[in-house]
Formats: C-alpha cells, structure tokens, sequence
C-alpha cells in the first residue's frame, strides 16, 4: 500500500461512491501524483490491496450495480455495528427514524419508491421526538444531498450508495418483501417483471438484446 | 515563505479590511447593480452574490487546509434489530 | 511500559486490534464534524478496561492512520490531552478527476481566519462580523447557508478548534476578541494564506 491508494482512500471518504469510470480515472491520478506505476487493468487489485488494509476497521470498497444506468459503481461502506459506530452524528435518532420508515415504505412499494407524501404522513408515526413537516423537508433534502436517497418529481428511490452499503440490512429485513434478479442474484428495487421472473435493469437489457421481438 | 509570513503579519496595520473584502467580493463573483458611474462608499458593495459564492471560496481555502477527509456512513448507525421469527405452518 | 507490557501479556492480539479499531473509528465518528478527541472520552467510550495498555493502542492506531488513511494524529492540546487528525498528503497540481464535495462553512471560516492573522494575530469580534457583513452575511439574520452565523462562528468553529473565542477583560459593555484555535495552528497554512490574498488584490 503506497500514498496512490490512500489517496485514492480519501477521495472514497470524502465522495462515498465513484462510478467505474471514474475510479479509473481517479486511480490514474493518484499514481500520477505520488509518481507510481499505474497499471489501468488491474483497478480490482488496486482496489483489493486497499480493501485488505481497511478489513480490521470493518470498511470496505464494495462494487456495486446502479440500477438506473446497469454501470459499476464503488463504494466505501461500513460493515460493522458497534457502540462506537452508533456514535455517528451525520443524523440524530428520530432522523434515522424517518431514514428507516422510508426505507419501508420504498421496499414495500410496487415501484420501488415513495411520494414525499407518503414520506410525511408516516412522520406522524414516529416513536422518538415527531418532525416537523417542515423539517421532514429539510431532511429529506439532506438525505439526498448525502446520497443515501435519489428524487426525482417528487417521488424517493435508494441510492445507489444506499443500496450498495445496507444490502446486507435489506436483506435481513426484508426478506420477504425484496425481489431478486433472477440471474445475478442482486437486489433488484425498480427490476422489470417479465412475466414471472424479476431482472435487474442490466439483465432486462441483455434479455432485450437477445429477444428484441419479445419485450 | 514562513518568514515572509510573519513579517507581513507584523505588519498588520498595512491591512485594511474594507479593502479585503471589496476584492473578496469580486473574486466570490458579485453581480454589481450600479453602472459604475458613481463610485460607492468602499465596503458598501451594492449587489447579490451568485449562488455558489461561498462555494468558490471554501474550494479555494481547502487548499489551505491539511484537512482530514471524513468518513460518513448509513449502516451501523443505528440499532437494526433482527427481523421477528417467521411463523412456520407445519 | 513495563505495566504496559504485563498487560498485553495478558491479552491476545485479536482483542488488542479489536479495541485499536475501535479507538480508529472512534477518531473517525469525532472528525465527522471535526470535534477533537479527549484522552479522558476516549478511554471511558473506547478503551475501558484497556486501559493500562492505552500508550500501546494508540501507537497503533497512529500507525494506522499514518499508513492506511495517510492521516497524521497529533495532540493539539497537552494540557487537556486532545487529539486531531490533519492529512499527510500534499495537495497536487492538477485537477483530480473526482471533485470533493465543498462545505463552503469552510469559505466563512477561512475569511474569519485571514482577517485574524492578517492583524497580527487577534482581532475585536466587532471587527468580524463587520467584514462579514460586508461580504453579505449578517450575523444577527439567518443565513440561508450558514444558519445561525453567531453560532457557527462563536460556537461550532470553537468546539472544533479552529477558533479561540474569549471575552476581553474589563470591558462594559462586554466585548470578546478572537485569536486562531490550536486546530488552526497545526492545520491551516500561513503562507498558502498570503498566497490567496496577493492573488485576490491581482485580480481587480
Ligand atoms: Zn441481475
Ligand atoms: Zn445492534
């Protein structure tokens, strides 16, 4: 490990998620600049030499698909639940409250998303200190800013920083309710239903590809 | 440049503030509303800065900074309680 | 040390990483809002009943920070034993392809730190917050940025270090002046400083 991967480690702080693309390029720059050999097909050993050192602290580099775009994303998660990481201050209790009621309410929707209608009305059932509509608001808009939730018209989705950091979470929580893409096996949130089987948006298009005449 | 530094730091009475911050103004981007005619009182800049003023100018401190980058996360920042057991029909 | 060594005896190394993880995280939750770290939270939080090999855990966790995250952890305060971490790494000509997203709070702080040096060292808070109000931010109005300005800058910029904010003796009505924090003094560079105000005066 040299100063172009803990370079590299400090932009994944600071950014949460890089897209393939840009994890190429941003690797190119950390070479550049700590004057290093960089060798652009081996992004998954420089990124696995990082991982390897983060792995005591329980952070890890996970790659992940953007359900939107099907491209490759990475992200710099926290695999662990402690009394030390329950000190986290980005968010108070009762705004990790509403985080969560609004994680129910887009897993349990059809559509994989909420209104910010459906988002205040369960801010009513809050069991720690309730939020203000007005507040509510604010928060929301924090979330997206942070890039835990997406909006678009008035309707939250999971980011893909979201979907990549607490897919363990959403797998205990909801087994019941979460749809798998039947080939890949990811989460699959806003995954097509052909017919029986749900696919995520990368296999939707390959499946596309190969039957055009079908979808 | 340490030297240099607190020379000029020495020197504090050479600072004049209101002049500090009419050319700060123009480096954050401020839409000046008067045609220029009539020169303003300094330190008055009559105006709106844009949007991302505050932005072009914390971008340009970072640099200045040995600041540590921070690490935000979702998971593990509250209690997740495991899901209650399923009821299985035998 | 020889306490020191006793104890680690008496542990093994999986439970002595355990807990230095836990002090590396325990620097990272503090520095989400750069709030410094006291040896006496530290130690009640974290550390428990670690204690007597504390010295050990965190030259470890130094260690760590030094060659994973390229982050130095320097004691700010050794009266109050309180610790920060500053970056090791040089920031690079050259634009990175990935831009980090700005919290421009660091734009009013850097203003406010300009101005105090620029004066020698300390100025009236008087002073401040006419500058500011000359740059458009009015500490008695809320800002839509900033929020409460008298409570970032008296308050939160305090907490974390950057600034002292202390009340200047045998004045009537009260006046309080404000001096660099100890975080300032080991993080923020005086002659990058000067650097950007020759470059603000060229630009007119
Ligand atoms: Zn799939
Ligand atoms: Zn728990």
């Amino acid at each position: 490990m040299g100063d172009s991967h803990r370079r590299f480690l400090q932009t994944m702080m600071a950014n949460g998620i890089v897209d393939e693309q840009g994890a190429r390029k941003l690797i190119a720059h950390c070479c550049e600049a700590s004057n290093t050999q960089h060798n652009p097909d081996k992004l998954d050993d420089f990124i696995e030499t990082i991982n390897l050192k983060l792995q005591p602290m329980f952070m890890h580099i996970t790659k992940g698909m953007s359900e939107d775009s099907g491209h490759q994303f990475y992200a710099l998660v926290n695999m662990a639940e402690t009394d030390v990481t329950r000190m986290s201050s980005d968010y108070a209790d009762n705004e990790l409250e509403l985080f969560r009621k609004t994680m129910d309410l887009i897993v349990c929707s059809e559509k994989g998303n909420a209104s910010s209608t459906d988002i205040l009305n369960s801010a009513d059932t809050m069991t720690t200190k309730k939020l203000k509509k007005s507040e509510t608001e604010h928060l929301l808009n924090r979330l997206v800013h942070d890039k835990w939730l997406n909006e678009k018209r008035g309707e939250y989705t999971l980011s893909t920083r979201c979907i990549i950091e607490m897919e363990p979470y959403i797998r205990t929580m909801y087994q019941d309710q979460v749809k798998v893409c039947h080939i890949c096996r990811n989460i699959a949130f806003q995954g097509t239903t052909t017919s029986v089987v749900v696919l995520c948006e990368k296999m939707l298009q390959m499946y596309k590809h190969r039957h055009k005449s079908v979808v | 440049g340490k030297e240099k530094a607190s020379q000029l730091a020495a020197e504090g009475a050479a600072f004049d503030p209101p002049a500090f911050t009419e050319h700060l103004l123009s480096y954050m981007g401020l839409n000046r509303l008067n045609d220029g005619e009539d020169e303003q009182p300094i330190g008055e800049a009559i105006g709106y800065l844009p949007p991302d003023a505050w932005h072009k100018v914390a971008q340009r401190a970072e640099s200045c900074f040995r600041a540590a980058p921070s690490f935000h996360y979702m998971m593990g920042s509250f209690h997740a309680e495991p899901p209650p057991p399923k009821q299985r029909m035998e | 040390t020889t306490q020191v060594q006793r104890g680690l005896e008496k542990l093994t190394p999986a439970q002595v990483d355990q807990k230095t993880a836990e002090v590396v995280q325990f620097f990272l939750v503090k520095d989400q809002k750069k709030i410094p770290v006291r040896r006496a939270d530290l130690v009640k939080h974290v550390v428990k009943e670690y204690r007597n090999i504390y010295p050990e855990i965190m030259k470890r966790a130094a260690r760590i920070f030094d060659q994973v995250f390229g982050l130095k952890m320097i004691e700010i305060d050794a009266k109050n034993h309180m610790y920060i971490l500053i970056n090791k790494l040089e920031t690079v000509e050259g634009a990175s392809p990935i831009t980090n997203p700005t919290n421009p709070k660091m734009g009013l702080l850097f203003v406010i730190l300009s101005v105090i040096f620029m004066k020698g060292g300390v100025v009236g808070e008087n002073l401040i917050w006419k500058t500011l109000k000359n740059l458009k931010v009015d500490v008695g109005e809320k800002h839509e940025e900033f929020g409460d300005v008298k409570k970032v800058v008296t308050d939160e910029f305090v907490r974390q270090r950057y600034l002292e904010y202390t009340r200047i003796p045998h004045t009537e009505p009260i006046e309080h002046e404000f001096h660099w924090g100890q975080r300032a003094e080991v993080e923020v560079s005086k002659s990058k400083i000067l650097a950007f105000m020759g470059e603000v005066r060229i630009r007119e």
